[in-house]
């Protein structure tokens, strides 16, 4: 159980920026840099950080659906970016991802049952009547009814939608799943449903979840550990009750302190951060957060801080956390 | 206090190939002067729809119909299209979710700040650009010269939606409409944008009729809540009261839905099912299939407004003497 099941290590996924007559490389955006965490069987981690933060890129390239700069990821004992293509196939069993948008990640020119059927029969898993088989499980346990395994994508709702793609990542028996934003494009009512589908899946299955999300609120609840980043980098990272209790980065804090709470009698203290978040080809030297940082010395502006523990597994990357 | 706003009975309907959509079904209600009314439901319940119909911004194959819509006694639907864009823009303003598609593009940040107040206040070229440049410092941007002659790209979000308060607000209209301002923003930025809009009304002391299907923004923003489904006001009542002590199954379900930042909860308690396709509506009560409460006779007939407390009004048969009848 307290084994990691997947580890990073310094993750990098730069974008060249082209330019000039001869679009020559003249800069890289630095989308993740040096991220390094791992997550244990059966946990989840919480992913969370504004738009343009680098989330999304970060799920993406640990799968290697992006090729990363440098760094590693080890799944198990396999290291992910180091295996060869064929063996990378057969890995991605087990690795498996949950997007985003539930009306583009769907062909919809084939039907739920080739949709979920797909991978199974491409992994070897079943064929023929024991897929069909399989699928109608799938819907069955993803909460459709499996006789819709011959409509099509547009014929479902939004929810509906998404609980295909999770029938699909969870067709192959994976053991790691990205979801990234599964829940953003639905509606209040529906994103309850859809969460505690997921929760209901891990449970039963033993999954690991990297949950990727803007939604603080929904991360408190679905996740174990949560991991903040604030351009391309993770500022904090520890135990969720720890994180929402007792955050450390001020970055942190004025992010949990900008979420509305519905309680008309509390008064809040909120900290309203100044400027929008720098762009991540030209970030600011030092510390990245120093230009909106209420508490930024004059080290903040020349050094860049290093990701810490502090206490107990509650690592912040800031030079003035024993200060403050 | 007159009203300043009194919608009555508005129907808005779409025939559209399929068949008749009705977006909006006899809502009614009251904005007084200087009020945050907060409008909340999820997409597709009418809300945006019931305010642009309101601003007489339906066009074919929609269809508005109301007893009246009454600004200050006039009523609206008795304009002409000229007399009512006199008061589009000058009288009523409106916010729109999407500041990145709701910009022109080919015109400068000043140019279209600028239109209206040509428009409206009759000022010439160089005073409405005066005017427009102290609106966008008013709303906080930096450098506001500069940037009244920049295009809207190069603008982020936040600043997007700076200018867009700044276009709504330049006439002082008596009611500011805001359509989900900050659905598209992170929330460091909505909480910037939230507090500018606070600052704004307490010094212009304008109506906000804010839609959101946030309520923890709603409970922030405004002092009396509708709360909409499947284009019908199913509760009305101070944000209080409908916060903490919500009557329809519907208001309990959407509040229960959503997990707080500041409590940890054991389990989710989401709403089963999804809002029916508006060409198929249930009879009777539009949540009844939804409801765990549903009684039979929420399936035959549609409740009627009820008074639970004081200004709280809810659509619910669990409420009623006709339901309490039907339980017995």
């Amino acid at each position: 159980m307290n084994e990691p099941i997947i580890r990073l290590q310094n993750i990098k996924k730069y974008f060249p920026v082209r330019g000039g007559v001869f679009s020559r490389v003249i800069g890289h955006i630095k989308a993740v840099d040096n991220v390094s965490f791992s997550i244990k069987k059966g946990e989840t981690l919480g992913l969370v950080g504004e738009s343009g933060c680098g989330k999304s890129t970060l799920g993406r390239t640990i799968l290697k659906l992006l090729d990363p700069t440098g760094g590693n990821v080890y799944y198990k004992d396999h290291s992910i970016f180091e295996t060869g293509k064929e063996q990378l196939r057969c890995l991605r069993r087990e690795l498996q991802m949950i997007f985003q948008d539930p009306y583009s990640s769907l062909n919809p020119r084939l039907n739920v049952g080739e949709i979920i059927g797909e991978s199974i029969e491409f992994h070897g898993m079943a064929s023929g009547r024991e897929k069909q088989e399989k699928v109608k499980y799938m819907l069955e346990i993803c909460g459709l009814s499996p006789h819709h395994h011959r409509r099509y994508p547009h014929e479902f709702s939004g929810g509906q939608r998404q609980r295909i793609g999770i029938a699909r990542a969870l067709s192959l028996n994976p053991e790691f799943v990205v979801a990234d934003e599964p829940i953003s494009s639905l509606d209040v009512s529906i994103q309850a449903q859809i969460v505690n589908l997921m929760e209901d899946l891990q449970e039963e299955f033993g999954l690991t979840y990297l949950f990727i999300s803007h939604d603080l609120s929904m991360v408190r609840y679905i996740a174990d550990h949560v991991a903040v980043m604030y351009l391309g980098k993770v500022v904090e990272i520890c135990d969720k009750n720890e994180l929402y209790d007792n955050p450390l980065h001020p970055y942190t804090q004025a992010l949990l302190s900008a979420v509305p709470i519905m309680d008309p009698d509390l008064k809040s203290n909120r900290i309203i951060l100044s400027g929008d978040v720098p762009s991540p080809a030209n970030p600011p030297l030092g510390c990245n957060f120093n230009p909106r940082c209420r508490y930024a010395e004059e080290r903040c502006r020349v050094e860049e801080p290093e990701l810490r523990e502090i206490n107990g597994g509650h690592c912040v990357s800031c030079h003035l956390v024993e200060k403050r | 206090m007159s009203d300043l706003l009194q919608v009555k009975n508005l129907n808005t309907s779409f025939h559209t190939e399929d068949g008749v959509v009705r977006a909006v079904n006899g809502v009614s209600f009251t904005l007084k002067h200087g009020e945050a009314l907060g409008i909340v439901g999820e997409s597709g319940c009418g809300k945006s729809v019931a305010c642009l119909s309101i601003m007489r911004l339906i066009n074919h194959p929609g269809k508005i119909e109301a007893d009246r819509i009454l600004l200050e006694g006039n009523d609206l639907l008795q304009f002409r299209e000229n007399k009512m864009r006199s008061v589009r823009g000058n009288e009523m303003a409106f916010i729109f979710q999407e500041p990145m598609t709701s910009l022109n593009p080919v015109y400068t940040i000043g140019f279209q700040l600028q239109e209206a107040i040509r428009l409206h206040q009759g000022l010439n070229k160089r005073k409405s650009w005066q005017k427009s440049v102290d609106m966008l410092k008013m709303v906080g941007i930096p450098r506001p010269e500069d940037i009244a002659d920049e295009y809207p790209h190069c603008l982020s979000g936040g600043m997007k939606q700076r200018a867009m308060i700044a276009m709504a607000l330049s006439c002082e209209p008596k009611v500011l409409f805001a359509d989900e301002p900050t659905t598209a923003l992170d929330v460091t930025i909505q909480a910037q944008i939230l507090q500018l809009m606070r600052d704004l009304k307490e010094r212009i002391n304008t109506a906000i009729i804010f839609i959101s299907h946030d309520l923890g923004v709603i409970s922030e923003m405004v002092d009396r809540v509708i709360v909409m489904y499947c284009g019908r006001i199913i509760e009305e009542s101070d944000t209080r009261n409908i916060i903490k002590e919500a009557k329809h199954p519907y208001t309990i379900g959407l509040i229960n839905s959503k997990p707080q930042i500041n409590e940890d909860i054991e389990k989710l308690v989401p709403i089963s099912g999804s809002v029916p396709n508006p060409l198929q509506m249930p009879s009777g009560c539009p949540y009844h299939p939804r409801c765990e409460h549903a009684m039979e006779i929420c399936a035959e007939e549609m409740p009627e407004k009820m008074e639970v407390s004081s200004g709280h009004h809810v659509n619910c048969w669990l409420y009623s003497r006709k339901g309490d009848q039907v339980r017995q």
